[in-house]
């Protein structure tokens, strides 16, 4: 009986097909299913054997491991209790791949536009001079007065300067400097000027507008200013200017002042000079006569820069008698100012001003100097 | 500053020899100018004028005039003016001033030019010269209004009067319509530009020949007929009209000079007022009105840092166009007939620089030993600046003009004591920031794609009104400082404030607050020897939600000039 002989030896274990005569697998094909064995006596496994050997290039990774002695057991990250107990003696370290990329960190970090503002003034320190500041509201006086610009100088127009609406007017203006300079523009004072010949506005000297311009602070600090003296500020100043890539809203400049006995042309020119070299590393300079309405002489400084080239760096000038004078000062001053925007663009690899002002996190995050 | 363009031909024929690009942009500097562009199919060469005293200098024949002087050191000479001891005759031309002109615009002043046909070039320059002269030198017609017309037209003498606006009547230019000068100011674009110069005023300029033929309303346009001046015209009369002599006069020697260096013959129109002017009754334009300059040598020598002798100084300024004469101690100067710009010495002295050569005085350096030195708040915000990197912050720089939306609006608050700009450009800049937060949190509105947490701070100016001060407002330096994350709070930025203190050396409180910007009972003031120094708190989702915000955000300000 082929079924109970069949039967009987599958009930001990799986009975191997090539084993069986042909009548027996019959009857095993017969009875049997191929997946879930519910109604029939018998079910089919199917097997395969597979076989693995290493390749070529796996039998020398074999024999790199053995030969540098690591066997699988190695230990990953440092743990206390491996310090503690001392389990690392009887263990080695597994090595880790160089070349995995980091994750990113975000550090705390200076903006870099500040810290290229920062080494211009400690590079002006380093030459002498001593910062000055002031209120970013200033007055017609000393925003345009002092530095003896008559109050009908275009750049004076509502189209250049912003007024503050509210309070429209300073209370007062220290004396003695009002009357000195509303003098020096009516017929001179005694500075020697024959002055813009008009009549002086002391209603309008008053109003208030946004700083525009760096000098008001050179101006500022002419009455109290210490001879030999040299001082610099780097001053926010507000222009009425549409916003583009080459004008801000408001921005920096960077002015200064030497008074001196013995100031003159030559030592101006020597100072741009050292300017030109210090602050700008400039290859070459060259010197051209200006006009600044509060210096006479005038001279702009051009320099020929590594990258940018040749371009103005400055304008400068000895101040006019007509605003030291007034101001009590008796000595020549020299009044200069450098475009160091240009330069900061060049160093952070911008283009347009804008973008030094950005509220945009991760561009200045993201931001290098040169 | 003035930009003009000048036609290669016109520049050329007055240069006497032209010039090329390099040589010209080698040789403006002695007349400020600068190259701007030589557009060479248009022929035309485009100049920037830098010295806004110097009006001039802002025609081809200024520049060119400038140019040859130094060249050839030669001075220009013009026999047409008339002086106080000597007058040309003016052959019967008068222009007449009458007594109402003063209600509106009290001088008016004219000359007359022939011998040479307008060509296109030169009507380009005459439109040019008035425009600058009336825009730059003369505050948009305010002072200076100028006006050129066919002289062969005119039955001398002109009156300039101030007429009744609703009665004197003409055809403007570029107009068919007969207008009276108030329907003029209504209707006419340059009656709608110019017409406020003379609004508010009783009568308006007038200015008509004695056969009544009106030549125009200064200074807002010029008749149709006798004020159109065309290509092919060969005489023109020249008047300009203002509210101060010096001004007007000068003008009037600038074109004169001009018209003289481009082939005219000048022909002066005698002037008369019903009033005293500086120069008398009766002035024959053009008018000399110049005193003589001088300077000492001993200020100039120290003012140059060189030893210039009396000869090198007559000789530079000769290269100006300036005559000059010395004798041991001082230099006396004839102030060239369309200049007026010498005020002081030190004007001298800049025409002595330019003319000897800026490149003949070697740069020194000042001898003078000085201590440089950063500022007190300079020095506290370097300190800040360094604990706050310290604690993971990015250091932002932000614009210090806002909007009422940036500043008011969004932060929920009545803004009462900001500073407003009274003229705006745009209303994207129309407050001064009284705070660092609204800065911050527009950091925070734009960059939401920046990986967090964000961690951010400035030391920057705020300002804001303030009674006490002289100017109502004060000028503060402040630090600002944000954080957003998703688990953002009190506590960690309670932990900030604290270390920040610490390393400041400074001791400090938190009191209770009410602040619309902030969470009620998670925000205060810091209060450091007993004065309040500082807000911070977990920012209002209601202020949030106005910025467009949806990370938990804290922030803190400090007022460091309290601090320091």
């Amino acid at each position: 009986m082929v079924a109970a002989k069949v039967l009987e030896k599958a009930s001990v274990e799986a009975l191997d097909e090539s084993a069986l005569n042909e009548e027996e697998r019959d009857f095993v094909a017969k009875n049997s299913k191929k997946r879930g064995a519910a109604g029939s006596p018998l079910k089919t496994i199917e097997r395969e054997e597979v076989f693995f050997t290493l390749t070529d290039a796996g039998a020398n990774a074999k024999a790199a491991l053995l030969a540098a002695n690591i066997t699988g057991e190695e230990l990953g990250s440092v743990t206390t209790s491996m310090l503690s107990s001392g389990s690392w003696k009887r263990a080695s370290f597994r090595p880790y791949s160089l070349n995995t990329p980091p994750a990113r960190l975000i550090p705390g970090r200076r903006n870099p536009y500040g810290s290229y503002l920062q080494w211009v003034k400690d590079k002006l320190c380093s030459l002498g001079f001593e910062e000055f500041d002031g209120p970013l509201v200033e007055n017609e006086f000393w925003n345009g007065d002092a530095l003896f610009m008559p109050q009908f100088h275009s750049a004076r127009d509502i189209h250049d300067v912003y007024y503050v609406k509210n309070p429209s007017h300073a209370k007062q203006i220290e004396e003695p400097y009002l009357s000195q300079v509303a003098q020096t523009h009516e017929n001179g004072w005694s500075t020697g000027s024959r002055g813009w010949r008009y009549s002086f506005d002391h209603e309008f000297t008053r109003r208030q507008v946004m700083r525009s311009q760096g000098t008001v602070l050179s101006a500022k600090t002419l009455p109290h200013a210490k001879v030999p003296g040299k001082y610099f500020g780097v001053a926010r100043c507000f222009r009425y200017d549409q916003v583009d890539a080459t004008h801000g809203a408001d921005f920096y400049q960077t002015e200064g002042i030497v008074l001196g006995k013995d100031v003159n042309l030559k030592t101006l020119l020597g100072l741009l000079k050292m300017f030109a070299e210090e602050v700008a590393g400039a290859e070459e300079v060259k010197y051209v006569p200006g006009y600044f309405p509060f210096t006479e002489p005038s001279i702009e400084v051009h320099i020929k820069h590594p990258v940018l080239g040749w371009f103005e760096l400055g304008g400068s000038g000895i101040f006019r008698p007509e605003v030291t004078k007034a101001l009590g000062i008796d000595v020549p001053v020299l009044a200069w100012g450098l475009g160091i925007d240009r330069m900061a663009l060049m160093h952070l690899g911008l283009n347009d001003l804008r973008e030094l002002f950005t509220p945009d996190i991760e561009s200045v995050r993201m931001r290098r100097g040169n | 500053m003035p930009k003009i363009e000048v036609h290669e031909n016109l520049f050329n024929s007055l240069l006497g020899t032209p010039y090329t690009d390099e040589q010209l942009e080698a040789v403006f500097p002695v007349a400020k100018a600068e190259l701007d562009g030589h557009d060479v199919a248009e022929k035309l060469y485009k100049i920037e004028l830098n010295d806004t005293n110097r009006p001039d200098l802002w025609s081809a024949a200024g520049v060119a005039r400038q140019l040859v002087s130094y060249r050839d050191k030669t001075i220009a000479r013009y026999d047409f003016f008339s002086t106080a001891e000597e007058e040309i005759d003016s052959g019967g031309r008068r222009l007449v001033v009458h007594e109402s002109a003063a209600l509106v615009r009290p001088f008016s002043i004219g000359f007359a030019a022939t011998g040479k046909v307008v060509d296109e070039e030169i009507l380009l320059n005459l439109i040019q010269s008035q425009e600058k002269l009336c825009n730059n030198f003369g505050r948009k017609r305010k002072t200076i209004a100028m006006g050129v017309y066919r002289s062969d037209m005119i039955t001398y003498p002109v009156h300039f009067e101030g007429a009744d606006p609703d009665k004197a009547h003409f055809v403007p230019l570029h107009m068919d319509e007969d207008l009276t000068l108030r329907e003029i100011c209504a209707k006419h674009p340059k009656g709608l530009e110019y017409g406020p110069i003379v609004a508010d005023k009783p009568v308006f300029p007038f200015l008509y020949d004695d056969a009544n033929e009106v030549l125009s309303f200064p200074p807002v346009i010029n008749s149709a007929r006798i004020g159109a001046v065309e290509v092919g015209d060969e005489h023109l009369f020249f008047e300009f009209s203002g509210t101060g002599l010096d001004d007007l006069l000068l003008a009037a020697s600038i074109v004169a000079c001009d018209c003289a260096d481009m082939g005219f013959t000048i022909l002066p129109v005698r002037c008369e007022f019903p009033y005293d002017t500086d120069y008398g009754r009766e002035i024959t334009v053009p008018y000399y009105f110049q005193q003589p300059a001088a300077c000492e040598l001993g200020f100039l020598r120290k003012m140059l840092g060189d030893a210039l002798s009396g000869e090198q100084v007559v000789d530079a300024l000769r290269h100006m166009g300036v005559f000059a004469l010395v004798d041991e101690k001082m230099v006396y100067i004839t102030v060239p007939e369309y200049r007026n710009d010498f005020l002081h010495p030190v004007d001298i002295v800049e025409d002595v620089m330019i003319g000897h050569g800026l490149e003949n005085f070697a740069p020194e350096l000042p001898n003078d030993s000085t201590v440089g030195r950063i500022t007190e708040e300079e020095a506290f915000a370097r300190k800040v600046k360094e604990i706050m990197v310290g604690l993971g912050f990015q250091e932002m720089m932000y614009n210090y003009l806002g909007s009422k939306r940036e500043y008011i609006e969004n932060m929920h608050v009545d803004g009462s004591d900001y500073i407003q700009i009274a003229n705006p450009m745009s209303e994207n800049y129309e407050y001064v920031r009284p705070s660092v937060i609204p800065s911050l949190l527009e950091s925070e509105s734009v960059s939401g794609h920046a990986v967090y947490p964000h961690q951010i701070f400035e030391v920057g100016k705020v300002a804001f009104l303030d009674d006490t001060d002289n100017s109502g407002t004060t000028t503060r330096n402040y630090l600002g400082f944000l954080g957003a994350s998703s688990d953002m709070g009190f506590n960690q930025l309670s932990s900030q404030i604290s270390t920040l203190f610490y390393f400041l050396n400074r001791e400090y409180v938190m009191r209770d607050m009410a602040d619309p910007r902030f969470i009620g009972g998670r925000c205060g003031k810091l209060v450091s020897k007993g004065v309040e120094v500082g807000i911070f708190g977990e920012v209002h989702p209601a202020v949030l939600e106005s910025w467009g915000i949806t990370m938990p955000t804290v922030a803190c300000e400090i007022d460091l000039d309290l601090l320091k």
